[in-house]
């Protein structure tokens, strides 16, 4: 075993940087994946494609634009509510009839589509995989003390916090939030106070599959747009929704947390086992916490 | 009675008429067959399907004029999907069900491994084209399989020559961890040992492959301060880390090396953010050498196709050169005779003369090391500071693939 020599201080802060800035995206895709799950208790497996399609309609928005400035912060806004367009129709043409039905059917369903937006991205963006480059000004990067630390993952530590402080705010502050967080627990009671609980699931379930579209838009600059991006993240995100607690966000932001930065600090300490690191995270957290670190909802 | 033998009567007349008709077009139909299974889904086909153009031209020209050995050329094809079981059902059915006289393919190491042992059994030759496991024709070679490909072996040769040259002295290894990775890092780290032993390795990192994010290795190989980094990326990752480097300005601050990092397979989809001053070792250019021969070929291949030829267009010419040539020399079609004929033989190419060497089946490719560089007149990076290295510089010795296949 060899560890990497010269571990300054410097080069660890600098590490931990790097990761907190991929527990954003993390976290914002988990967030979304573990909304859903509370409160509708589906878990939904085509949140990783839904993730992919989020990634690939920036990619062509932004080149629409010629890959400028505008053409990526228009992406930015319209992607993700395309994502939450296409969540809106499949859930009220299919799975708003099902939730009377077995759980399994659910889970079925959510595997189907994602097999079908899968080969659906195919289709349409071809089997090539996709770049595409940040605007001018988020990209190069910083000098942190003679380490580079790229101006993109540093666009990205500030978004982390705003989208982590906008969905408290919507959960504990609007209505909606409210309602949703209340259907989590006892389904049937809202229901008998009056309440539409099955549009309190699709504006939920939207807002879920609009965080995983925004996910998948804001990694689009930083690595290839490619086929198999679904499956990577979806198994990243459920585990981290299930050491987080089943249907807690601040679960899932500890679990991104904990996921991210396990991941750059082995790279550092271990760099040859470097992959290992975040699952063996899990598991131990797994041995010790079987039902996740957070109160889970179910 | 009269209407029975009429019947008979009729009827082998109606067996001759039809053995008449289906016998000729049997003998004057037969292609010569030539089947290629390859990946021409997702990211590899950008590669591949230079390899198809490139052969299906050649067979084009020579059907133009006339066939060959009086047979026209067919070239069937097959998609793997990159996956080794479909990959390997269809090679079954191009050498079952379509006879195919000539097997060619594949991008993926693991099912050119299996479709060689396939080969080897049904006694079809199998040229493999751009998989570069050095077990192709080393520890796993045989008589009938060729490779006109460079392998990890060479490539580390070749690698090694060049990097031996400079003065760096503390490297990292960093790559994909996968076989191809791992098999490019050692052929070039134990090339660099024997050519100069002081060289020391201070770490090494190993990411799986299609990694996402290479900013945390990057960002962890710097504060190791190496003099120097050995990338050891697959065809799936070439394109992406170079773009986290540039975006991490890390060929700014250390010199790296990548196999292919010159190619313009690479280089095109980065167009001008591309990093700069990387170290690369490449088949083939398309601007270099200015020979006739190249230049040519590039004319035709543009001409035909109406883009630039990349690497795999001068596999696919040198698999035609050598298959229908060696049919030629051999003057039949019979197995046999064409596995001698190639063996040892020489073509013309737009690499120069290459050789096919007899002991192993090996194509004797020159290897091309060079720095990426900004030049103007293109809207991508090329190479220059090219350094060429013969093709028997580079090739493992005869004792070293006779000790592999002995194991």
């Amino acid at each position: 075993m060899e560890f990497a020599a010269n571990i300054t201080l410097f080069a660890l802060l600098q590490q931990v940087l790097v990761g907190l800035s991929r527990t954003t995206i993390l976290f914002i895709v988990a967030s979304g994946l573990s909304l859903v799950l509370g409160v509708l208790r589906i878990p939904n497996i085509a949140h990783g494609s839904l993730y992919m399609i989020g990634a690939f309609l920036t990619y062509t928005i932004a080149t629409l634009f010629g890959q400028s400035a505008l053409g990526f912060w228009l992406a930015l806004i319209v992607a993700p509510l395309c994502v939450a367009v296409i969540s809106f129709l499949v859930e009220r043409g299919l799975f708003c009839h099902l939730y009377e039905r077995e759980h399994m059917m659910l889970l079925l369903f959510t595997f189907a589509f994602s097999l079908v937006f899968g080969d659906m991205v195919k289709l349409i963006w071809g089997s090539d995989y996709r770049s595409l480059t940040a605007p001018l000004f988020l990209q190069g990067s910083f000098s942190i003390s003679g380490f580079p630390f790229p101006r993109y993952n540093l666009f990205l530590l500030i978004v982390g916090p705003l989208v982590a402080a906008g969905l408290w705010f919507l959960t504990n502050k609007t209505k909606i939030g409210k309602i949703a967080r209340a259907a989590a627990v006892d389904r049937e009671m809202v229901g008998a106070i009056g309440i539409n609980v099955s549009w309190v699931f699709a504006a939920v379930f939207v807002i879920g599959c609009y965080l995983a579209g925004l996910g998948g838009a804001l990694v689009a600059p930083t690595q290839n747009i490619t086929q198999g991006m679904d499956h990577a993240i979806i198994i990243e995100a459920f585990l981290i929704v299930i050491i987080g607690g089943l249907g807690n966000i601040w679960g899932a932001l500890l679990g991104a947390l904990i996921f991210g930065l396990t991941d750059s600090i082995g790279i550092l300490l271990l760099p040859q086992f470097a992959i290992v690191f975040p699952y063996m995270a899990v598991v131990t957290v797994l041995l010790f916490r079987p039902k996740g670190l957070l109160k889970s909802v179910w | 009675m009269k209407k029975l033998s009429v019947f008979y009567i009729s009827l082998s007349i109606l067996i001759i008429a039809c053995m008449f008709v289906i016998a000729p077009s049997s003998f004057a139909a037969k292609a010569l067959k030539i089947g290629i299974v390859d990946c021409y889904s997702g990211p590899p086909a950008a590669y591949t399907n230079d390899v198809r153009d490139a052969f299906k031209l050649e067979a084009e020209k020579i059907n133009a004029a006339g066939g060959i050995l009086g047979r026209k050329i067919e070239v069937l094809t097959r998609d793997s999907k990159f996956k080794v079981d479909l990959g390997l059902s269809a090679a079954k059915e191009l050498i079952y069900r379509e006879n195919v006289d000539i097997m060619m393919g594949t991008i993926n190491s693991a099912l050119a491994l299996a479709i060689s042992d396939l080969c080897k059994k049904e006694k079809v030759p199998f040229f493999v084209t751009f998989a570069k496991s050095a077990k192709i024709t080393g520890a796993k070679g045989h008589r009938y399989v060729f490779s006109i490909t460079e392998n990890t072996a060479l490539v580390g040769k070749a690698a090694a020559a060049g990097l031996a040259k400079k003065p760096y002295q503390k490297y990292w290894i960093a790559g994909d961890d996968y076989e191809y990775g791992h098999a490019v890092a050692d052929g070039v780290w134990n090339n660099l040992k024997k050519m100069k032993p002081d060289v020391e390795l201070l770490g090494q990192s190993w990411w799986k492959v299609g990694e996402p994010d290479f900013t945390p290795y990057i960002t962890a190989i710097l504060s190791a301060k190496p003099d120097a980094v050995i990338v050891a990326t697959g065809g799936r990752d070439c394109v992406p880390f170079l773009k986290a480097a540039k975006a991490t300005g890390f060929n700014e601050r250390v010199p790296f090396f990548m196999h292919t990092a010159t190619e313009l397979g690479t280089l095109k989809p980065l167009g001008l953010n591309a990093p700069e001053n990387v170290i690369g070792t490449s088949n083939y250019f398309y601007y270099y050498p200015e020979t006739s021969a190249n230049k040519s070929f590039v004319k035709n291949f543009e001409t035909a196709f109406n883009r630039k030829p990349a690497v795999g267009a001068v596999y696919g010419k040198l698999a035609a050169e050598f298959i229908f040539g060696a049919y030629k020399k051999a003057g039949k079609v019979d197995t046999e005779k064409f596995i001698d004929n190639v063996q040892g033989m020489w073509v013309n190419s737009p690499l120069g003369q290459v050789t096919m060497r007899a002991y192993d089946h090996q194509a004797m490719l020159p290897m091309f090391m060079g720095v990426t560089k900004k030049v103007a007149g293109y809207d991508f990076l090329i190479a220059t500071d090219i350094v060429t290295i013969p093709g028997k510089d580079v090739m493992p010795s005869i004792a070293e693939i006779k000790k592999a296949r002995k194991k």
